[in-house]
């Protein structure tokens, strides 16, 4: 059986190339480790679809990226004797149902509010929101930021991860977490030259 | 960030790992030094003098078979149930020498009873065993957490209960091999008591996660 990668070019028998990926990847071999990981992404979106078909785009993203750092993360649990597929799919199936927890979780705790343009008269609350906004440099800023800032930024707004998840992974505490966010939210304005 | 710039951020982190070796080898690699420690403890504190005697009788050998059982068929679901593709349905495994075991226990209890009432039944205080099982499944129990922290525990609570029911139940075997209490209700409620609550303690401990899954 034959898969087609992200651009459409083959990559040869599905299983046995993946599972000749992971094997060199799992020795260290980053290029084959990027080509395994383009690879699965899209068979990982349509899977998250299928399974999850009510998701937004967004979301399904959501699950493919958790998924992908999952994998990261517990790459030495494949064996090569073993199928790679159900060994992926195993993943998938577990950052899906923590992403449907995620929203039910949210869905009980917020509620739609009408987007009011303008709220307070004063100028700099009504700035566009757009008018400072250059990825690259909000990249840039986040990467000069000290290491304890830098991992709350990449947690708590990249990730989305609640206060009490990135606590747990961090080892950091709830109260040394919300520091570090709001002195990581002091320096990037200060970098991005926002401080007026 | 993008899946794209993410891919390319892990693939820059694709530091070379160790991996696991196959569950049967990890199961061995548990047992057989959990078992040595089991013997060693046994050693020291002095096997029962009437050891060999009793493995002759089928009220002492089934429950001490069953409770064997049920620690390496625990250890083999606590190894394999955790991994991205482990079958859930291992995770009940345990529970068929589980069953023998309580089985066994209670249809002497329930003969002990018929034989000579309920009043009479041969039972007591024997706050020994709690301590006693908890120092002869010392070394396996940490030995099972160690090697299941390696693993990537998906289904957490269920992979740490399988791993000390396992650890338990090798416990129980050993004091029983030093620890002259022979009335069914007594190793019923006494040990397999002590390995209930040990189990159930295990479920409900907060294990953090080490790095995301």
């Amino acid at each position: 059986m034959a898969f087609r990668s992200g651009d459409g070019a083959a990559t040869g028998t599905g299983e046995d190339e993946w599972a000749r990926l992971m094997a060199a990847a799992q020795g260290g071999d980053g290029a084959s480790y990027v080509r395994l990981l383009t690879g699965i992404t899209p068979l990982l979106r349509r899977a998250a679809w299928r399974r999850w078909p009510s998701a937004g785009a967004d979301v399904i993203e959501d699950v493919v990226q958790d998924t992908l750092l999952s994998l990261h993360a517990v790459r030495h649990t494949y064996s090569p004797s073993r199928p790679f597929t159900p060994w992926l799919m195993g993943i998938l199936k577990h950052r899906l149902a923590d992403g449907v927890r995620k929203q039910a979780r949210r869905g009980a705790h917020e509620v739609t509010v009408a987007n009011f343009e303008e709220t307070f008269g004063d100028r700099v609350a009504n700035k566009d929101e757009d008018e400072h906004y250059d990825r690259e440099a909000l990249q840039r800023a986040i990467a000069a930021l000290p290491d304890g800032q830098r991992r709350a930024v990449e947690l708590l707004k990249m990730k989305e991860l609640s206060l009490k998840e990135a606590a747990a992974e961090t080892g950091m505490s709830i109260a040394a977490l919300k520091v570090a966010m709001h002195r990581a939210l002091k320096s990037l304005r200060r970098l991005l030259g926002e401080d007026e | 960030m993008e899946t794209e710039r993410l891919i390319e951020v892990l693939g820059a982190h694709a530091e070379p790992v160790r991996p696991l070796a196959p569950v049967s080898r990890r199961l061995l690699a548990w047992f057989v030094p959990a078992a040595l420690a089991v013997a060693v403890v046994v050693a020291v504190v002095g096997a029962r003098p009437d050891l060999i005697a009793k493995f002759a009788q089928p009220d002492f050998a089934i429950p001490q078979g069953a409770a064997l059982a049920t620690a390496i068929l625990a250890a083999f679901a606590a190894l394999s149930a955790g991994l991205p593709d482990g079958r859930r349905w291992v995770l009940w495994l345990p529970l068929v020498p589980l069953t023998v075991w309580l089985g066994n226990l209670g249809h002497q209890c329930w003969w002990d009873w018929m034989r000579s009432g309920f009043t009479s039944l041969p039972f007591g205080p024997d706050y020994a065993c709690i301590p006693g099982i908890a120092l002869v499944g010392l070394v396996p129990a940490a030995l099972m957490v160690a090697m299941l922290r390696r693993g990537a525990p998906f289904h957490r609570r269920a992979t740490i209960m399988s791993g000390i029911l396992a650890a338990t139940a090798l416990a129980d075997f050993g004091l029983r091999l030093f620890h002259p209490v022979d009335a069914a209700a007594m190793v019923l409620v006494w040990q397999i008591g002590s390995v209930a609550v040990f189990t159930l303690l295990a479920g409900l401990l907060r294990f953090p996660r080490r790095g995301r899954f």
